[in-house]
C-alpha cells in the first residue's frame, strides 16, 4: 500500500495545482477531469473506500451541465481537495488496517470470537426470556446489554461489520431501555430475539472452514436494522434521541473498543476458575489414565514383587492404587457438564411454540446443575425437543379451555432432573390435558396395532403412541404431529441405554420421564469368554445367568433353539455359532446361559464361561470396523487386552433376520 | 506430516523420482522387500495378542490395544493373498497412520520383519516396469535399487482403502 499512498499523494496535489495556478476552471475541466478519473481508478486500486466517494462526488461536480455555475464548481472541487487530503491522512492509519485486516483472518482469533460469542448469546437469550416475564428487571437489561456490546465490540475490532452493525443497533435500543426512555414490550423482545438469532447464524458461519465460509448461507442484516429502528421511532420518548446515539456510535469506535476490551477482562476474572479444554485432549487423558490403572494392577499383580511383601512396599502400593482410581474419577468427571444449557434451549422453545400455536406456557426448570456427559447432552437434545413440542402442541390447552377447566390461563410445563443411581432422570410434566386412554386405543384400533390383544394397563395403553405410525393428532400441524416423533424419541432413548416412561391423569397433565445412564462411555458389562476370546455384555440388558440343565434347551423343527425357563420360552443364540470361533464346549450342560432383555423381548445367550463384572470404557473400532452388527466397540480389560462390547439388539436382530429368512 | 500429505493420485501423475526420494521403512514378506515412507510409520512392536473380531475379512486380525486405544491389525500377508505364516520372533507389526479422506487413522500391519531404515536418492528409484496388458499397480509408488536388491515402494494409504489386490499376486509370481 505504500507506494499507492505516495502516488495518490502526487495526484491529489497536482490536482490542488491545476486549481489554484491558472486561469477559469471552465477551461481546464477536461484536463481535471482526467485527472479525476487517473485518481479515482489509482484509489480503487488501492482500495481506499473514501477517497474513491471523494472523488467521485467531484467528477459529479465537474459534469457539464445547462445551468453551470463555475463559481460552484470551483468551491467544490476545492472542498473535494481538502476532503482528500484529509482521508490521505487519516490513512496513515493505512498499515494498522492492514494488519487488522490480518487479524480479521486470524483462525485463533475467530475461534476465540465464535466461542465467547456463543457463549453471550446463550446468555442473551436466558436473560431476554426472563425480561419477557419481568419487563422492569435492570439486571437483566444490563446483562443483555453487556453481552451485545461486547460481541459488538469483537466484531468490530475482526471487521465482522454485519454483526457489529445490528449489534450495535439493538445495543442503542438497549441502552434506552436502560435509562428509562424505553419500556421493555414483547415486540422488542422478539427483535432481540431475532438478532440473537442473526447472530448465532453468523457465528455459525464463522465456525466454518475460510474456504467454506461463503457456502453457508446468512439472513441480510439491512430488514432486521430496520426492525431495530423501528423500535426506536416507535417510542415516543426516544423519538429525539436516535440521532444523539448514532452519532455517539460512529464518533467514538475506539473509546467501544477499549469498553469492549474491559468487558473482556471482566469477563475473565469472572471465569478465571475455569478453563477450556480441547475435548480431544480429554479423551486422551481418559485414555492415559485407564492405561495407567492396567499398569498400576499389573505392577500390584506382579509374582516377582508378591513374593517381596515388605510392609513399606504393601503401602505404597496401596497409596498408587488409592490415587489412581481417584486420578480416574476425576478424569471422568471432567467430561461432564450442566444440563442447564439444554434446559435454556427449551425454554426459548416452549415460548417461540406457544406464540406460534397461540398458547401460553411457560416452561420452569428444577436442577440445572446436575451433570451428565457432554456427548449425551447433544444427544438428549433432539428427543427432549420434540417432546416439548408435543406438550405444548398436544398437552396444553389454549387458554379459554383452560379458564374453562378451571386451570390458570398459562400452561405450566416443568423440565427437572436429578440423579438416581448412577442414573440421570430428567422429567417433563405439563399441567396440560393428559393422555386420553379411550382416543388411544381407538387410534391403535385404527391403525391395526392391536392385532397382538388389547393392552390392559395404563402404562400399557400410554406405550402405544411409541409405535411406529401412530399419532393422535386430529391435525396435522407444522410443530407436531407428522405421524413421526415418539417412534423415533424412544429408539434415540433406547440408543442410548435409556428408557422413557409416562405417567398421566387424564385432565390435569401428563409426565415424561427419561432414564438414561451418566456417561455413553463407561458401562457395567458382564465379561463372558468363548473360547479364547473375550466378550462384554452391557449390563443393563442382562435380565439373569443359569447354567442350563439337562432339559432346558430343546430344538424347536430341528432348526431354532429355545430355551425352557420358568415356564417361558426364550430363543437361544449360540453366541459361537454367530461369531464362528471354536469354543470350549458344545454343550449346553458345559456352558452358561445368559438371559438377555430388549425391547421388551427376552432371548438366551450361550457362552462358555463367566468371568466377572466389570465397569469399561467403550471404545471405538475405528473408521473401518465402525458397523460389525452384534458388535457395539471395544473396551480394554483388566490385563490391557481389548475385549468386544456385544450390541446385544445387534445380534438378535441378525438371528430374527436370519431365522426369518430360513 | 506435511510431506506425506500428497495425495496418491497426485505422487502417482508426477512419478517423478525427486518426490518419491527419502526415508524408507523397509520389511519383507516372503521373498519380496517392501519399502513404506518412514513419515508414515507411528511405531514398531512385536506381535502380541490380538483380539479377533468376527464378521470381517480374513486378512483383518483383529483389534489391539495401543496405548489406550483400539487400533485395528491387519496381515499383510494375507491382503496380498500369499499363504499364511506362523508368527515367529521376527514378525512385526507396523503401525502406520492411513489417511482415509480427511482423517489420519493408525492402523497396525503384519509384516514377517522389518528390515532397516533405508534413505533413496532420486538416482536410485524407477517407474513401476510395465507387466503387461491388464497387470496394473496403483498401490505401488515405484521401485528402488539397492546394491542389486529390488525394493517395491508401497503406497500404504492405497493398499489399505483398497478393496481387493489383484495383480500383486503377479509380482510375486513373475
Amino acid at each position: 500500500m505504500g507506494p499507492g499512498r505516495s502516488e495518490l499523494e502526487r495526484l491529489i496535489e497536482s490536482v490542488a495545482l491545476e486549481l489554484v495556478v491558472g486561469s477559469a476552471v471552465s477551461d481546464r475541466a477536461d484536463r481535471i477531469g482526467e485527472m479525476l478519473s487517473a485518481l479515482a481508478d489509482q484509489a480503487r486500486a488501492a482500495g481506499f473506500s473514501s477517497l474513491t466517494e471523494a472523488v467521485e462526488e467531484m467528477q459529479g461536480a465537474l459534469r457539464p451541465s445547462e445551468t453551470q455555475d463555475w463559481d460552484d464548481v470551483e468551491r467544490k472541487l476545492k472542498d473535494g481537495i481538502a476532503r482528500l487530503r484529509q482521508a490521505l491522512e487519516q490513512s496513515e492509519a493505512a498499515p494498522k488496517t492492514t494488519s487488522q485486516n490480518q487479524l480479521a483472518e486470524d483462525p485463533e482469533l475467530i475461534a476465540d470470537f465464535v466461542l465467547e460469542s456463543q457463549e453471550h448469546l446463550v446468555s442473551i437469550e436466558s436473560q431476554l426470556l426472563i425480561l419477557e416475564q419481568d419487563p422492569g428487571n435492570a439486571e437483566a437489561i444490563h446483562s443483555v446489554f453487556r453481552s451485545f456490546h461486547t460481541i459488538k465490540g469483537l466484531a468490530g475490532f475482526l471487521e465482522l461489520t454485519e454483526i457489529r452493525d445490528v449489534a450495535h443497533e439493538l445495543e442503542t435500543v438497549l441502552d434506552l431501555a436502560r435509562s428509562g426512555q424505553l419500556t421493555i414490550t414483547p415486540a422488542v423482545i422478539d427483535v432481540a430475539l431475532a438478532c440473537a438469532d442473526f447472530l448465532k447464524q453468523w457465528v455459525e458461519r464463522l465456525q466454518a472452514p475460510s474456504g467454506e465460509r461463503h457456502l453457508i448461507a446468512v439472513p441480510p442484516s439491512a430488514p432486521l436494522i430496520q426492525q431495530i429502528l423501528a423500535l426506536r421511532s416507535k417510542d415516543p420518548v426516544a423519538a429525539q434521541a436516535p440521532e444523539a446515539a448514532a452519532a455517539n456510535g460512529t464518533v467514538a469506535p475506539v473509546e467501544v473498543r477499549e469498553q469492549a476490551e474491559a468487558e473482556r477482562r471482566r469477563a475473565r476474572t469472572g471465569e478465571a476458575r475455569m478453563v477450556k479444554v480441547d475435548t480431544g485432549k480429554l479423551d486422551l487423558l481418559v485414555d492415559m489414565v485407564g492405561e495407567m490403572v492396567i499398569a498400576q494392577s499389573l505392577v500390584r499383580h506382579d509374582p516377582d514383587l508378591a513374593q517381596l511383601r515388605t510392609p513399606r512396599l504393601l503401602r505404597n502400593l496401596a497409596q498408587l492404587s488409592r490415587t489412581t482410581t481417584e486420578l480416574q474419577k476425576t478424569a471422568m468427571s471432567m467430561r461432564m457438564v450442566p444440563v442447564g444449557q439444554l434446559f435454556q434451549k427449551m425454554a426459548r422453545l416452549t415460548r417461540d411454540l406457544a406464540r406460534k400455536s397461540g398458547k401460553q406456557a411457560q416452561l420452569e426448570t428444577i436442577g440445572e446443575e446436575t451433570e451428565l456427559d457432554r456427548n449425551l447432552v447433544e444427544e438428549i437434545a433432539d428427543p427432549l425437543m420434540h417432546m416439548v413440542r408435543n406438550s405444548v402442541d398436544h398437552g396444553i390447552e389454549p387458554p379459554e379451555e383452560r379458564i374453562a377447566a378451571g386451570k390458570p390461563p398459562v400452561g405450566r410445563i416443568l423440565l427437572k432432573a436429578s440423579h438416581q443411581a448412577g442414573h440421570i432422570v430428567i422429567e417433563l410434566s405439563d399441567d396440560g390435558r393428559g393422555l386420553n386412554k379411550q382416543k388411544i386405543l381407538a387410534k391403535a384400533r385404527e391403525k391395526g396395532l392391536l392385532d397382538g390383544g388389547v393392552p390392559e394397563t395404563d402404562s400399557e395403553i400410554y406405550n402405544l403412541i411409541f409405535q411406529p405410525g401412530f399419532s393422535t393428532a386430529d391435525r396435522v400441524t407444522d410443530v407436531s404431529g407428522r405421524g413421526v416423533g415418539m417412534d423415533v424419541v424412544r429408539k434415540q432413548i433406547q440408543k442410548l441405554r435409556g428408557r422413557i416412561d409416562i405417567r398421566s391423569q387424564e385432565g390435569q397433565g401428563a409426565t415424561f420421564s427419561f432414564k438414561l445412564p451418566l456417561t455413553l462411555a463407561i458401562i457395567d458389562g458382564l465379561v463372558v469368554r468363548v473360547g479364547k476370546e473375550r466378550y462384554i455384555v452391557p449390563l443393563y440388558s442382562v435380565r439373569e445367568v443359569l447354567r442350563p440343565g439337562p432339559d432346558t434347551i430343546s430344538t424347536v423343527e430341528n432348526r431354532a433353539e429355545m430355551a425352557l425357563i420358568r415356564d417361558h420360552l426364550l430363543p437361544v443364540i449360540r453366541l459361537y455359532e454367530r461369531f464362528n470361533v471354536e469354543p470350549l464346549s458344545k454343550d449346553p450342560c458345559q456352558c452358561v446361559l445368559i438371559v438377555v432383555e430388549i425391547n421388551g423381548k427376552a432371548f438366551g445367550l450361550l457362552v462358555d464361561e463367566l468371568s466377572g463384572k466389570q465397569e469399561v470404557v467403550i471404545k471405538s473400532l475405528g473408521e473401518t470396523m465402525k458397523d460389525i452388527p452384534g458388535i457395539a466397540g471395544g473396551a480394554i480389560l483388566g490385563d490391557g487386552r481389548v475385549g468386544l462390547v456385544l450390541d446385544v439388539v445387534g445380534i438378535v436382530g441378525s438371528h430374527w433376520e436370519v431365522a426369518a429368512n430360513a | 506430516m506435511a510431506a506425506v500429505s500428497v495425495s496418491p493420485a497426485e505422487t502417482r501423475r508426477a512419478s517423478k523420482a525427486e518426490n518419491l526420494a527419502g526415508k524408507y521403512l523397509t520389511f519383507s514378506l516372503g521373498r519380496e522387500e517392501f519399502a513404506i515412507q518412514v513419515l508414515k510409520v507411528r511405531e514398531i512392536m512385536g506381535v502380541e495378542e490380538i483380539t479377533a473380531v468376527p464378521q470381517t475379512p480374513p486378512y483383518v486380525k483383529g483389534v489391539i490395544n495401543l496405548r489406550g486405544k483400539v487400533i485395528p491389525v491387519v496381515d499383510l500377508r494375507l491382503k496380498f493373498k500369499l499363504p499364511e505364516l506362523e508368527y515367529t520372533q521376527r514378525t512385526c507389526i507396523v503401525v502406520v497412520q492411513i489417511s482415509m479422506g480427511t482423517s489420519v487413522l493408525p492402523m497396525g500391519i503384519i509384516v514377517d520383519s522389518v528390515s532397516e531404515v533405508l534413505n533413496l536418492a532420486p538416482a536410485d528409484i524407477e517407474n513401476t516396469p510395465d507387466f503387461g496388458a491388464g497387470v496394473t499397480l496403483p498401490y505401488v509408488m515405484g521401485m528402488a535399487k539397492i546394491k542389486g536388491k529390488v525394493k517395491i515402494l508401497l503406497d500404504i494409504d492405497h493398499v489399505m482403502t483398497a478393496q481387493d489386490l489383484e495383480g500383486l499376486e503377479e509380482i510375486f509370481n513373475a
